[in-house]
């Protein structure tokens, strides 16, 4: 399948089930390159079960799922790494085991680009240090980006929880991905944060990284998604821009509730 | 103070050098206990590669050890290969057989791994045992001869606590390259959440393979070590409580450190020398110390000297 209209990710009818529970039912959508999509929805509407279908964590039951043409279905999580795929966790994962430190966990995230052999690692210092140091380098300025240079060589458990968001972000970021799938990135951070972070995001996409949001802050959706796809039990609802989506009955019945205040700043 | 922090594995070093003209006051039984002692930090660094930094349990490391050793005895004895040459094939069969069974075997977790890795140590004694024409079975393999490098025969243990040391010394220096490269730190990676780290592009079964085949190459060549120190082996030198002694130093030293394993190694090696006047309770004094490190001092060994060290930093004023 080619690449059409500057299509970047392309869903086609993804389906799937555990033990008898459909948690994903025929869903299909596509992003274009260069945008920031939502996937809201309730609790259990099978939103991160579908990230983890896209990433190959648990592949789908049947569909495709296609990376500017290539069928990511059947792929392993690394393999579609290398694809430019990355992605943050709904509870953030952290490489903690001796003492590694948020810098470490950053430069993980340089793993495709080094592809550390031990060899290498032996016999050609002089290569492996020149590579490090441009790594750490730019796992510095990461963190800078995301304000947190100065956390560089504490433990990550260290930090509070919408820090280690950050540095979940940083790492991701340092892969160099095409699109960045982002779990529930702003849950656990006050208003203030969640300001910040919102025009962190908008710089992201600003350097031509394709944006998949799953979120429960509609202040935050609302504000920067171009485009949003709705579940509810698995099932797609709803597509459409912010305003087309304020303005769905069957959304607002199942999700967003009557009185919504973050639709009203926008319609 | 920087200086002293970067030249400061010269002092183990000096002490290895001049240990045999000084303290040991060139006694050939001190040589011989510190053969043993390099001999078994070759077996702790290689498994706290796999267990300390990778994760991967393992209760069986002895298996390998075993596979140099006999791989050794039965080229030099049996078909007149020089024992250097058969210590390069003993890492060769050690290499290729644990990359054979490497992804299958670091395929399963945890206790499963732990059984697996058991199961195949017992399985190599059992081996041993069976095909007696070879490896002369439960009683042993004797007479076999001495390392040599460059027509020089090291049957001084003097001569060969050198040799021994320089292989170990290549060995820590290797493994600590390692794990200050990219490629340590993608085995910690491994080993604090192995789904997140393949989101990463880590081929996680590749990595613990290819960690898995080092560190039992390392073993082999200890165990060719041995091998030839001994001049004799049977297989009761290879079992599984040598596995669990190798996995007492590592806890007593501090595992995922390098630097911990190696002195839980050579402690515990020398401690019978000490104790010995317990020597039949041997195993019940490893079981106690064990317990008293896990309980009262986690990091070890070299938690406590690094403790002691930070502190002595910290009084001299930054």
């Amino acid at each position: 399948m080619m690449e059409q209209d500057g299509v970047i990710l392309k869903v086609v009818d993804v389906q799937k089930s555990f033990e008898g529970v459909h948690a994903v039912e025929h869903v299909s959508f596509s992003i274009k390159k260069g945008q920031i999509k939502a996937l809201i929805g309730p609790n259990g509407a099978g939103k991160t079960t579908l990230l983890n279908a896209i990433n190959g964590i648990m592949p789908p039951d049947s569909g495709h799922i296609f990376l500017l043409g290539q069928d990511l279905v059947g792929l392993r999580t690394d393999k579609i790494a290398f694809l430019g795929l990355s992605r943050t966790f709904q509870l953030v994962r952290m490489f903690s085991i001796n003492n590694a430190t948020v810098l470490d966990n950053v430069m993980l995230g340089a793993h495709m680009k080094l592809k550390p052999s031990l060899l290498e690692s032996i016999f050609l210092r002089g290569k492996v240090e020149k590579e490090e140091k441009s790594a750490r380098e730019k796992a510095l300025e990461l963190l800078k980006f995301v304000g947190l240079e100065r956390a560089a060589d504490t433990v990550p458990t260290a930090l509070s929880f919408g820090n280690q968001r950050l540095v979940e972000l940083a790492r991701a970021l340092m892969t160099e991905p095409r699109i960045l799938l982002l779990d529930e990135p702003a849950s656990g951070l006050n208003d203030a944060e969640v300001e910040d972070f919102t025009k962190l995001l908008l710089s992201i996409r600003d350097k031509g990284i394709t944006i998949l949001l799953v979120e429960h802050n509609m202040k935050l959706v609302m504000n920067i998604a171009d485009d949003i796809v709705v579940l509810d039990f698995g099932k797609k609802l709803a597509e459409g821009s912010p305003q087309e989506i304020c303005a769905n009955p069957e959304v607002i019945e199942a999700y967003l509730g009557v009185t919504n205040k973050e639709c009203d700043t926008i319609i | 103070m920087e200086k002293l922090r970067k030249v400061w594995w010269l002092i183990p070093v000096v002490l290895i050098i001049l240990y045999p003209v000084t303290i040991g006051g060139k006694s050939a039984y001190w040589s011989g206990i510190l053969v043993f002692a390099g001999i078994y930090v070759i077996l702790a660094v290689g498994l706290d590669l796999l267990m300390g930094f990778t994760g991967q349990i393992s209760v069986g490391h002895a298996a390998f050890f075993a596979v140099g050793a006999y791989t050794s005895a039965v080229l030099t004895v049996k078909y007149g290969f020089s024992p250097l040459l058969a210590m390069f094939a003993g890492m060769f069969l050690s290499g290729t057989l644990a990359w054979v069974i490497g992804r299958p075997v670091l395929a399963l977790k945890e206790y499963y791994l732990a059984m697996a890795t058991l199961a195949f140590n017992e399985i190599i004694i059992t081996l041993i045992v069976g095909f007696e024409n070879i490896t002369g079975g439960a009683s042993g393999l004797r007479d076999i001869p001495p390392f040599g490098i460059f027509g020089l025969v090291l049957d001084n243990p003097l001569h060969y606590y050198y040799f021994v040391w320089a292989v170990v010394l290549m060995i820590i220096a290797s493994s600590v390259l390692i794990i200050r490269s990219p490629f340590g730190r993608t085995l910690v990676a491994i080993h604090s959440d192995e789904l997140a780290a393949s989101t990463f592009g880590v081929d996680c079964a590749k990595y613990k393979t290819r960690v898995f085949v080092l560190a039992n190459v390392f073993a082999s060549i200890a165990g060719s070590l041995f091998a030839h120190y001994m001049g004799f082996i049977a297989p009761d030198d290879f079992g599984v409580s040598t596995s669990v002694n190798i996995l007492v130093m590592l806890f007593l030293g501090g595992i995922g450190t390098i630097y911990g394993p190696i002195l839980g190694a050579i402690f515990l090696k020398l401690l019978p020398e000490i104790t010995y006047l317990v020597q039949d309770y041997e195993l019940l004094l490893n079981g106690v110390i064990l317990i008293i490190v896990l309980v009262f001092m986690p990091k070890g060994i070299y938690g406590i000297f690094m403790t002691l060290r930070n502190k002595a930093f910290a009084r001299a004023g930054k």
